[in-house]
């Protein structure tokens, strides 16, 4: 739904007549999409999962919410800081590390804790060994009496083999889902909706240049790839090995060298192009050139190209996965966006701007992007539904992701280990069906509200 | 026409060139050592130091046969601090420590000295066995233990580029060779390699790593020797016989290995077309004639969830539910022929026989998806034609019902789907990756697993090139079938 929301920013964003126009294009399509059931029910269920994903750290995990023990008050599941010390009455200290405190067996004087009390990632070995949701689930006190399980610690979805949650591993499940849709989702529509566009409206024969600033241009980003990426080719291997935060922070640094020296050429190029024989007009074919590039994607095996580029990162991590899918997966909306951009380009009120004296940039993203969104729009929305089937896909097969990160994929591959624990496979496997369908019917009601050409 | 066909395939060309570099590139930044792997297998075990010296040798073989010697490509964007030989270097991490070093300190000349100061050091030690009359005034356990500190801490040292672990590293092994006084033949080499990083260090020459390069290598490469060979020697070349390399795990040649596992990729691909034409085609058209119809709606939802469906969760609930021997042990778990093989001089019948009930479920597996695909495309491009002129004619004329549909309809809302039989090839090769694994079908999707999981990379590289060559086929025979089918289509 984030997708959506960013287009409504981007029309909102348009000149005075442009917004009354859209808006009320905007109003219809919402009317058209609410008239879709199916559509408007997985918006809704979407949200709801959305909300589960945000606040999944608080709805999953053994540390509890509120705790107040020895009359030290504590948010252990709220707070930065892992441990707390406490002053005993014979002026001990005692320092309680939240991450691995026994939450469940201490003498707290009052203690809340999440709806479900268990961390994906951590075991409980008492209902190890695949305990079944309606089997007997046992709990074993301080004293170390087997009870029977209280209702707030209950497995409500049954327990994996070494005693994770099922249930747990489903919530957080859905937060690495759902943001490896978004992620990669994002960059595969900056990607495609910028190729698209350039292609779709320049053509081959539209973007003029000088065969000097071409020439210093095309120098200018092996420079530009140079000192961005090869001299700083360590700083990111390097980052992989301390977090995904500090790859991307790396990343980012790289990008911003790249353009600036690229930007650097390209005044360079502007004053090069005015020395006579280099001042030729010359086209740049970018029709072609993003054409053959979609080409050679699609014409690539996606499942093996994914699994085969994040079976190179020396460090598993789910930043890696979310990049390689957003950086093979944007073909299609960039074709879609190329065709309606090609339509777009010979409409009047586009010559009109031209005419205007606008500037291309401003004409292409400002006056025929809009116009051009909704294909896009639907192929994002069945987009994130692939991401999600390629990511559990990865996770089920176990390449690429890191080992340790609980995911409907992986629960489902443990569940291959023992068919007798249905909850394993019948669970997980639900969770992503709902999700792959859920975007895929949303797909289908874009298009429907976006697209009344369809609808005969 | 022709024309047409001459000018997309010199379109393909550029293409399929961008293939191979994108999987070479793939190939090239792999983890993992081949060589290392190679010589592994050949010999596992044994002492290090005794060791040493053979499998130096038979590394070298080994980097020979497969081309590793040679630098990538036929060109380099290098630094101007950066030798163009350092490709020659041949293991891995070496090559990296020092790679990794030129872009601390820049100055080229000094790390080679250091680095040759530090292998003349290292291959002294390992060639080093004490003299027996040496070890008598020791504990001969405690000698043993110190010598192979030594060399363990000299190869880590040349797999080094940090400035403090170099200096740990450094003076550690003099602690250690001031244990014995007959380690003291070593010192002046040790001294050396000392001295040499302290060179290294003064004289950097950072700004160097800051000018770039390019460096040629001509066609002495291992992207050139990969398409067209080296004259026979190790590698025939892809381009005029049709030489993979060869395969990193079992060291056969990469085209015998595809050869033998194609053949249950491509049965159960064109197993699946068929079916799910057989399948999808009454379906879809029965849709469409009676739009709005309690079929079309119930056949919609139906192949709406079917084609949302994950396939590795239909596939693994066919076998919990009828490959378990809690619930339904009907049929087998995986495989496609009994685990002991067939009967010895069973007919072609018998092993059909044999193996049908191995591969009802891959198969509903393979064919569910694209059928759920096929019937949607089927009903939306029927819905087209129905509402074309021609067809109410039809219905004008007075002809039947069935008669509009089949005759009339049927043949031109077929074009769509057609093109669906040019991706079975392509389909083949790649394998479906994840519906064999769970099956262990042996087929090309499992091998590409397989060669994923050893970093078989020649094999990647190899699925990739053949997938694309064959998804760039299949586009232009469609094109050409739309063609052939439709007149109205011409390509001038």
């Amino acid at each position: 739904m984030m997708e959506e929301q960013e287009i409504n920013i981007t029309i909102s964003d348009s000149s005075h007549f442009e917004r009354s126009r859209e808006v009320n294009f905007k109003k219809f399509a919402w009317r058209q999409f609410k008239k879709n059931k199916p559509a408007y029910y997985s918006y809704k269920i979407l949200i709801f999962l959305a909300i589960v994903a945000l606040l999944s750290p608080i709805i999953a995990t053994d540390q509890p919410l509120y705790c107040n023990y020895k009359g030290v008050t504590m948010f252990p599941a709220f707070s930065f800081s892992n441990s707390c010390e406490i002053k005993n009455e014979d002026g001990t200290k005692e320092v309680l590390q939240y991450d691995i405190a026994d939450w469940k067996r201490l003498d707290a004087t009052s203690i809340v804790f999440a709806p479900i009390a268990y961390a994906p990632d951590k075991t409980d070995y008492d209902n190890a060994d695949y305990v079944s949701p309606n089997g007997k689930q046992i709990f074993i006190d301080k004293q170390g009496n087997e009870l029977p399980m209280p209702l707030k610690f209950k497995h409500w979805l049954g327990t994996g083999k070494a005693g994770e949650d099922v249930l747990s591993g489903l919530v957080n499940g859905t937060r690495i889902s759902l943001s490896i849709g978004l992620i990669s989702m994002t960059i595969a529509s900056i990607l495609g909706i910028f190729l698209g566009a350039m292609a779709g409206y320049y053509g081959d024969k539209k973007l003029q240049t000088t065969r000097g600033s071409f020439w210093t241009m095309v120098i200018g980003i092996v420079f530009a790839y140079y000192y961005g990426f090869s001299v700083r080719s360590y700083n990111i291997t390097d980052a992989f090995s301390i977090s995904g935060f500090a790859v991307l922070v790396q990343l980012l640094i790289s990008i911003f060298i790249f353009c600036l020296v690229a930007f650097l050429f390209y005044l360079l190029g502007k004053q090069i192009g005015k020395i006579s024989f280099l001042n030729t007009r010359v086209y740049i074919p970018v029709d072609s050139i993003v054409s053959r590039a979609i080409e050679i994607l699609i014409s690539m095996p996606l499942l093996i190209l994914i699994i085969s580029i994040s079976a190179i990162a020396k460090e598993k991590s789910m930043i890696n996965v979310m990049v390689i899918i957003g950086l093979t997966t944007w073909t299609g909306i960039a074709r879609l966006t190329r065709a309606e951009f090609l339509r777009i380009s010979n409409l009047e009120y586009i010559q009109a701007a031209k005419s205007m004296g606008y500037k291309e940039f401003r004409i292409m993203f400002k006056h025929a992007l809009p116009n051009a969104l909704a294909p896009a729009l639907v192929a994002i929305a069945f987009g994130v539904a692939s991401a999600i089937l390629i990511e559990s896909s990865l996770s089920f097969l176990g390449v690429g992701v890191p080992p340790t990160t609980v995911t409907w994929g992986s629960l489902l591959n443990a569940g291959r280990e023992q068919f007798s624990a249905w909850w394993l496979v019948v669970f997980p496997g639900l969770a992503i069906f709902l999700t792959v369908t859920i975007y895929n019917l949303l797909g289908e009601g874009l298009r429907d509200a976006l697209d009344p050409r369809l609808k005969k | 026409m022709f024309q047409y066909i001459v000018k997309r395939i010199f379109i393909f060309i550029p293409t399929l060139v961008a293939i191979t570099l994108l999987g070479f590139i793939i190939s090239v930044n792999a983890p993992g050592d081949a060589v290392e792997r190679m010589v592994q297998s050949v010999s596992a075990g044994g002492d290090m130091g005794a060791q040493s010296v053979s499998i130096i040798e038979q590394k070298k073989e080994w980097r020979a046969k497969l081309g590793l010697d040679l630098p990538v490509f036929y060109f380099s964007l290098t630094s101007l601090s950066r030798p163009d030989t350092l490709y020659r270097i041949i293991d891995k991490n070496e090559k990296e420590a020092l790679d990794r070093l030129i872009s601390i300190y820049g100055n080229w000349e000094e790390i080679q000295n250091y680095h040759r100061s530090l292998n003349t050091f290292y291959l002294s030690q390992i060639s080093f066995v004490p003299d027996s009359n040496q070890l008598k005034q020791y504990d001969k356990n405690k000698v043993l233990e110190t010598l192979n500190q030594l060399k363990s801490e000299a190869t880590a040292l040349k797999n080094t580029h940090e400035k403090t672990l170099i200096e740990v590293k450094l003076n550690k092994i003099k602690t250690l060779l001031a244990a014995y006084p007959f380690l003291e033949s070593f010192k002046p080499r040790f001294e050396k390699v000392k001295h040499d990083f302290s060179l290294l260090e003064s004289n950097a020459s950072v700004w160097k790593n800051y000018i770039p390069r390019i460096a040629f290598y001509g066609t002495k490469n291992q992207y050139h020797r990969w398409l067209f060979g080296d004259g026979g020697k190790f590698s025939k070349g892809l381009l005029l016989h049709g030489d993979f390399g060869t395969s990193y795990v079992t060291r056969q040649p990469i085209s015998d290995v595809i050869y033998s596992k194609i053949g249950w990729s491509l049965f159960f691909s064109m197993l699946s077309v068929v079916l799910a034409y057989l399948v999808s085609i009454p379906i879809g058209v029965r849709a469409a004639s009676k739009r709005g119809s309690r079929f079309d709606k119930t056949s919609s939802i139906v192949l709406f969830l079917l084609y949302s469906m994950p396939s590795f969760w239909l596939a693994t609930l066919l076998l919990m539910t009828f490959a378990n021997t809690d619930v339904l042990s009907w049929l087998p778990a995986s495989g496609v022929k009994p685990a002991l093989g067939y009967p010895d001089g069973a007919s072609f019948w018998e092993m059909v026989k044999i193996s049908f009930p191995y591969i009802i479920l891959p198969a509903i597996c393979y064919t569910y998806s694209s059928f759920a695909f096929l019937s949607r495309t089927m009903r939306v491009s029927m819905l087209e034609v129905v509402s074309q002129d021609y067809i109410r004619t039809a219905r004008a004329k007075g002809l039947s019902e069935n008669k509009v549909i089949w005759k009339h309809g049927f043949r031109n809302a077929l074009l769509p789907i057609i093109t669906v039989f040019a991706n079975v090839f392509p389909a083949a090769i790649g394998g479906s990756v994840i519906i064999e694994s769970i099956f262990t079908i042996p087929g090309m999707g499992s091998e590409a697993i397989y060669a994923i999981y050893n970093n078989n990379y020649p094999m990647i590289i190899a699925i990739l090139t053949i997938t694309g060559f064959l998804t760039l086929v299949g586009y232009l025979i469609s094109d050409i079938l739309y063609a052939l089918v439709d007149p109205r289509i011409s390509y001038k």
